[in-house]
């Protein structure tokens, strides 16, 4: 055997020097721990009844952990380079499959089983349309949003199933343990998998560089095609998921509740740092913004506000949020006056990737 | 110069109604002395009337409204800027704190070629992107013709007459040849606003004609080759009545011929005046066209020379900053006893890109594939790789058939793939070198209770790295970050991981600096020696001349001949890619 | 083309694609009839009030303000971008002129100029983030969306539009002759000037040459972030309208008007069945009116065929669905495989 193959000399490895990508993610969920962090303190001073002794808090978080969820499962997707429209609906439809189920006389777990296990067929349906036809997941998930939302509301009928078993309820909706929720304890579990699952699976490595360069995943031997499908089906099981939860929270099946979930899931996810182009992007970065965007919700409703001023201020928040974000990644991610100014001064240029780093590769050292 | 100083002199001008995007105000106040004058270019063939072409004078009255367009209903006209001087002072660039461009000038003369040479990361792209406003040079001035040039942008360069053919051409897929060429200053009616189609059309004609591109002005550029769409590139230039025209290494997807018609145009076009800048990594094709040649090396001008005082050896030299010795050729497979067949490719076909290709490989042997871009050699490899459909055909690796064939299942097998295009196919820029390594064979990490052990994984990533002697600062920063040739180093020791049986090597050493391309094929024979088979895919033939026990020819989608040991000279391989007979 | 595919005699091969190319371009229009001419014969038959003139002319009355929301997505789709705050502009257009129209009467040419602005006032705010800001459109527009919404809530302060002017109402529900209501004239009439825009001036090509490739674009001295901020501009401005048009047809507006009904995903779903791509740069105006039309009279004959109205969402997604599958088979897609669109093998 020729030196090259035989007799690695060992590479030290340098714990210091991180790629400046993962030093900006990393940054960022930080930055997104301190908002958490002021915005709970801000609340809990200036909104009575936000706080509530901390259990208060707590039961707040029953109210926006379906949106987690979702987003959970929508990070994947959108890691992989695609999107699904349809996780909202999607949860509709599997509160309402799952009630509907147990109305008929369906063991109230079994159903919750059976709706989740066709809420994971949904997904693969989704994905196989994608990835076989190779169409665009924007247009056919937006297909099937809709026709999801139709085939929950005739399910459903005029009235949805309400009033479940006390257990059922107060496992998967209101019950708690101590001072937390169920709820909050199942989002635990979830969320714990999915950053598992994307951070140190193989299934997780391959979606993040098939967001990365989808053909050199291809020409490196990745199973593109498989691994998106799996992440639709996250998707859809994260979603079907969301959907019983909140059944149990309302202690009924509702055939809209699904529709309002999909915005503020996305707005999660991006948030959360993840790029909406695929790759980078950290689950601890959604589960923390999972918090500070339902935390904002919630206090602004505790305080007094409309459901539709939350939602507004939730829109600005990501806009914010955003420029800020982009105008960090232009900078290399120190000095922001630096990068305002240069933003200020590009604004003649108008140029697509005048801003953006420079195709490297062939002119970097 | 500002956009709302733009306004204000053309509306002083009173010129600045009816022109939709603004491009008559930026080229309207381009000759602040309002000198200009017209160069007729006979050489080109065109006919000029006699009020044509007043776009570049400063006040014309009569032609308004066109932004200093070919009038409506006049034939094809070019007339050209006063021959200018276009000089780069003292330019710097960084990018990410890494110093690019180090305070260079140049000057582009005009009814001169102008040829930047240097190694991969010398900084002559990012030059001539500075000089075509695509990036803003952190410090230095431009200057044209004595005039500085404030904030240029793509869209003032082409106003001023600058334009850049890049690289690789970058067309509109979906629009014909004709609106390619004309995109964003289409000829208008006497009506004001409305796009004159016909007119469109037969002058783009005339353009294509001029530039010697035959082709349906109506054809989607996603329908024109790659040589098709770099001469629509030319033609856009003369279209824009451009005084300097850059050249980013136009040649490395053309074949020879092709390299002639465009050195034919750059002649000409210099000729007219034009100062023409040129980019190229092929020195016999720098020596053959340039009038002055200046190399840079690590973002620092070092040599500039005129035409006759420039030599092959003296260039290379002055490029790497080291003498280099003359590579010869290495053979090994003589003196290996034990050989056996790894890879057996029986009548592979996919109409209409190739057919009935059969062919096999032994172990430590080095087997190179020449043929013309397009000539389908590519396409073989990546339906033997099963990352295209082939009609019939069946491969074998290491004796078994492999029915169905993806990647996956041919790393599994033991066939590798080192894609042509590195950038596009191989690396994620944008991750650390260690996921990039370990990517191709990410079944095979360590794992744990099916979680990635990342502490190994990283050990492994870093003893193949080290096989390859890939040069960096650590492993952990994005790939991007090294350079070409040592991204390649990466790609191969990506491949090593997945202890291969065959590899097939696409253009190794594309975009790997010339001082870096021996390192690639000690690499290369390193491989061999250990028992690997190499298919070399390359349209260097210098290259197949240095590395192959053998070198199969490939011709319009067959392989037309197969040359062995001595018979392998470039003379002969340049004879058998474009047709020729094998006997 | 002959198997050569690289030797020079073949390169320089003279394509006759013009023909071809126009003829792909038409195919979408051709199919949309085509199909329209189906649905209504067939429900016709089963149903002849179907073709009555109150029918047809509420059918078409309804799809023109879809009509006029797909003409502006189409713009910025044609960018290369998306729109999904067109449902709030169309609401709060249609509050802003509709509390003065119910209380004082505002004329119908004040109340067009109002729309006018606050449609372009509301694309300017997405212009510059798309473009300025490089957020991308999606997220944008997303988030936008909730914005818009919550100033529309704002706006309404609770209360509601329910008694318009008459001649609001006669705009919004009388016909020029049988069968053909002013609504969707005037939805048809700006299609047509948009259709000469995009077609026939430089702007509107450059639309095309961006959604295409901006990079490309930019290099041709195209001003790229410029026209991507006119085209959501533009779309804000026909939203607005689109809104004068939904109170004027409805006599109502309120709190939730657009948002509620989803209109910017049926007015994505009208320009994708109108054969526009999401990849850019591919499409036109026209399909989009013809995919408009297509989806209210299809909407409508599951009506008539006693479909419960509560599938109307599965029939639009339906439509897309089918909208994708015939794009594929009219060749657009490509044949799987690694497309390498424009560049060499």
């Amino acid at each position: 055997m020729a030196a090259l193959l035989s007799a690695p000399p060992a590479q030290r490895r340098s714990r210091t020097a991180t790629s400046s990508e993962r030093r900006r993610d990393r940054i960022w969920v930080m930055a997104l721990a301190v908002v958490l962090g002021v915005e709970i303190l801000y609340f809990s001073i200036a909104v009575s009844g936000f706080f509530g002794g901390g259990s208060g808090l707590l039961s707040l978080t029953e109210q926006f952990l379906d949106v987690g969820v979702i987003a959970l499962g929508e990070a994947a997707v959108i890691l992989a380079g695609e999107i699904d429209l349809s996780a909202g609906t999607m949860s509709s439809l599997s509160g309402i499959t799952m009630a509907v189920l147990w109305r008929q006389g369906m063991e109230i777990w079994v159903a919750v089983l059976v709706a989740l296990a066709i809420s994971g067929a949904i997904g693969l349906l989704n994905g196989l349309i994608i990835t076989v036809f190779k169409v665009d997941s924007l247009l056919v998930t937006l297909a099937s949003q809709f026709i999801l939302g139709a085939v929950a509301t005739a399910l459903g009928g005029g009235s949805p199933p309400y009033g479940f078993p006390g257990s059922f309820v107060s496992i998967a909706g209101t019950g708690t343990v101590g001072p937390v929720p169920d709820q909050l304890i199942v989002f635990a579990v979830l969320a714990a998998g999915v950053a598992i699952a994307i951070g140190r699976t193989r299934m997780g490595r391959s979606l993040a560089l098939i967001g990365y360069n989808r053909p050199a995943a291809r020409w490196s031997g990745i199973r593109v095609d498989r691994t998106v499908v799996g992440a639709f089906v996250a998707s859809a099981f994260m979603a079907g998921i969301s959907g019983i939860l909140v059944s149990g929270l309302y202690n009924a099946a509702r055939n809209d509740i699904g529709d309002s979930l999909l915005l503020p899931a996305i707005t999660v996810v991006v948030l959360g740092g993840v790029d909406i182009f695929g790759g980078r992007g950290r689950i601890s970065g959604v589960i923390i913004a999972t918090f500070v965007l339902g935390f904002l919700t919630e206090g602004m409703l505790v305080a007094g506000d409309s459901s539709l001023s939350a939602t507004m201020v939730t829109g600005i928040l990501l806009i914010v949020c955003l420029v800020f974000k982009i105008g960090l990644e232009r900078r290399g991610g120190s000095d922001v006056l630096g990068a305002v100014r240069r933003r200020a001064e590009r604004l003649r240029h108008l140029g697509p990737g005048a801003g953006a780093p420079p195709a490297v590769g062939d002119e970097l050292p | 110069m500002s956009p709302d100083r733009l306004g204000a002199a053309a509306q002083t001008r009173g010129l600045g109604h009816g022109v939709p995007v603004g491009r008559a105000r930026a080229r309207r106040v381009r000759s602040p002395g309002g000198t200009e004058e017209r160069v007729e270019l006979a050489e080109l063939g065109e006919r000029v009337p006699g009020e044509a072409g007043t776009g570049r004078v400063p006040s014309a009255p009569g032609g308004t409204g066109q932004g200093g367009r070919p009038e409506a209903g006049s034939p094809a006209v070019s007339g050209w800027g006063a021959p200018a001087r276009y000089e780069a002072r003292s330019v710097t660039k960084s990018f990410n704190g890494a110093i690019v461009l180090d305070d260079v000038s140049v000057t582009l003369e005009p009814h001169e070629v102008h040829t930047l040479v240097g190694e991969n990361g010398a900084g002559k792209s990012t030059l001539f992107k500075i000089l075509s406003g695509l990036y803003t040079p952190d410090s230095g001035r431009l200057e044209l013709g004595g005039e500085t040039l404030g904030d240029l942008t793509p869209r003032s360069a082409l106003g001023l007459g600058i334009y850049l053919v890049p690289q690789e051409p970058k067309l509109m897929a979906h629009l014909s040849a004709a609106e390619n060429l004309y995109v964003g200053i289409l000829p208008r009616r006497r009506v004001r606003l409305l796009v004159n189609w016909r007119q469109v059309h037969r002058e783009a004609a005339t353009y294509f004609e001029r530039v010697g591109l035959q082709i349906d002005p109506a054809t989607p550029a996603r329908e024109m080759s790659i040589a098709q769409q770099q001469l629509l590139e030319c033609a856009r230039a003369l279209v824009h009545r451009c005084r300097v025209i850059l050249f980013d290494e136009p040649t490395s997807p053309l074949t020879t011929h092709e390299t002639e018609i465009l050195f034919g145009l750059m002649r000409q076009l210099r000729d007219a005046g034009l100062a023409i800048g040129f980019i190229s990594h092929r020195l016999d094709e720098v020596l053959e066209v340039s009038d002055r040649v200046e190399v840079l090396r690590d973002g620092r001008l070092v040599a500039s020379l005129r035409r006759g005082e420039a030599t092959r050896d003296g260039l290379v030299s002055a490029m790497i900053g080291r003498e280099i010795g003359v590579r010869t050729r290495v053979r090994r497979t003589s003196d290996v006893t034990e050989r056996r067949e790894v890879l057996r490719v029986e009548s592979l076909t996919s109409e209409p890109i190739f057919r009935d290709v059969s062919f096999a490989l032994e172990s430590h042997e080095v087997v190179g594939v020449a043929g013309l871009v397009g000539s389908g050699r590519t396409e073989i490899a990546e339906a033997i790789f099963g990352l295209r459909a082939a009609d019939s055909g069946r491969v074998a690796i290491d004796g078994r058939v492999l029915e169905r064939r993806s990647p996956r299942a041919c790393i599994e097998a033991g066939l590798v793939y080192l894609p042509e295009d590195r950038a596009r196919h191989g690396i994620f820029s944008e991750v650390e070198i260690t996921r990039n390594v370990t990517a191709g064979t990410i079944p095979r990490l360590p794992r744990r209770w099916g979680l990635i052990r990342q502490r190994e994984e990283q050990e492994l990533a870093a003893a193949s790295a080290a096989r390859t002697s890939v040069r960096m600062q650590s492993l952990e920063v994005a790939i991007a970050t090294l350079s070409g040739g040592n991204q390649q180093r990466a790609m191969f020791s990506r491949w090593l991981l997945a202890e291969p049986r065959v590899a097939i090597l696409d253009e190794p050493t594309r975009g790997v600096d010339i001082g870096a391309k021996d390192d690639i094929y000690d690499i290369i024979s390193d491989l061999a020696a250990s028992g690997l088979a190499c298919l070399i895919i390359s349209s260097e033939l210098e290259e197949l001349c240095l590395t192959c026990d053998r070198v199969l020819v490939v011709y319009e989608g067959a392989i037309v001949g197969e040359l062995r040991g001595e018979e392998i000279t470039a003379a002969r391989l340049g004879e058998l890619v474009v047709g020729g007979s094998s006997s | 083309m002959s198997a050569v595919a690289g030797s020079l005699t073949s390169r320089r091969t003279f394509l006759p694609t013009r023909a071809l190319w126009a003829r792909l371009v038409r195919l979408r229009e051709l199919q949309l009839l085509l199909a329209m001419a189906v649905v209504v014969a067939v429900s016709a038959v089963l149903h002849p009030d179907f073709v009555s003139s109150s029918n047809v002319s509420f059918m078409l009355a309804d799809s023109s303000v879809t009509a006029t929301l797909a003409i502006g997505q189409t713009l910025v789709i044609l960018g290369k971008g998306i729109d999904l705050s067109v449902a709030p502009i169309l609401g709060i257009a249609a509050i802003v002129v509709g509390f003065p129209a119910q209380n004082h009467g505002l004329p119908l040419a004040v109340a067009l100029v109002i729309v006018m602005g606050v449609g372009i006032v509301l694309g300017v705010g997405n212009g510059i983030l798309v473009s300025w800001a490089r957020i991308p459109p999606i997220i944008t527009t997303l988030a936008t969306l909730s914005v818009y919404g919550g100033l529309q809530f704002i706006i309404a302060n609770g209360q509601e539009v329910v008694n318009i002017p008459n001649f609001y109402d006669t705009f919004g529900n009388s016909d020029l002759v049988p069968g053909v209501p002013w609504a969707l004239l005037a939805a048809v009439g700006l299609a047509l000037v948009v259709w000469l825009f995009l077609r026939q001036t430089n702007l509107g090509r450059s639309i095309y040459a961006v959604g295409n490739d901006a990079d490309a674009a930019h290099r041709s001295g195209i001003p790229v972030q410029r026209i991507i901020f006119l085209t959501y501009v533009l779309c804000g401005f026909l939203a607005g309208i689109a809104g004068l048009i939904y109170l004027c047809h409805t006599g109502s507006a309120d709190s939730t008007t657009g948002t509620d009904s989803n209109v910017e995903l049926t007015s994505i779903a009208a320009t994708l069945i109108g054969g526009t791509t999401l990849t850019g740069g591919r499409g036109g105006v026209i399909g989009s009116v013809l995919g408009a039309i297509f989806l209210s009279i299809a909407l409508t004959a599951m009506v008539f065929a006693r479909i419960p109205p509560i599938w109307e969402p599965a029939g639009v997604g339906g439509l897309i669905l089918l909208a994708m599958v015939t794009d594929r088979h009219s060749g657009n897609l490509g044949s799987g495989g690694p497309r390498r669109v424009g560049r060499r093998h």
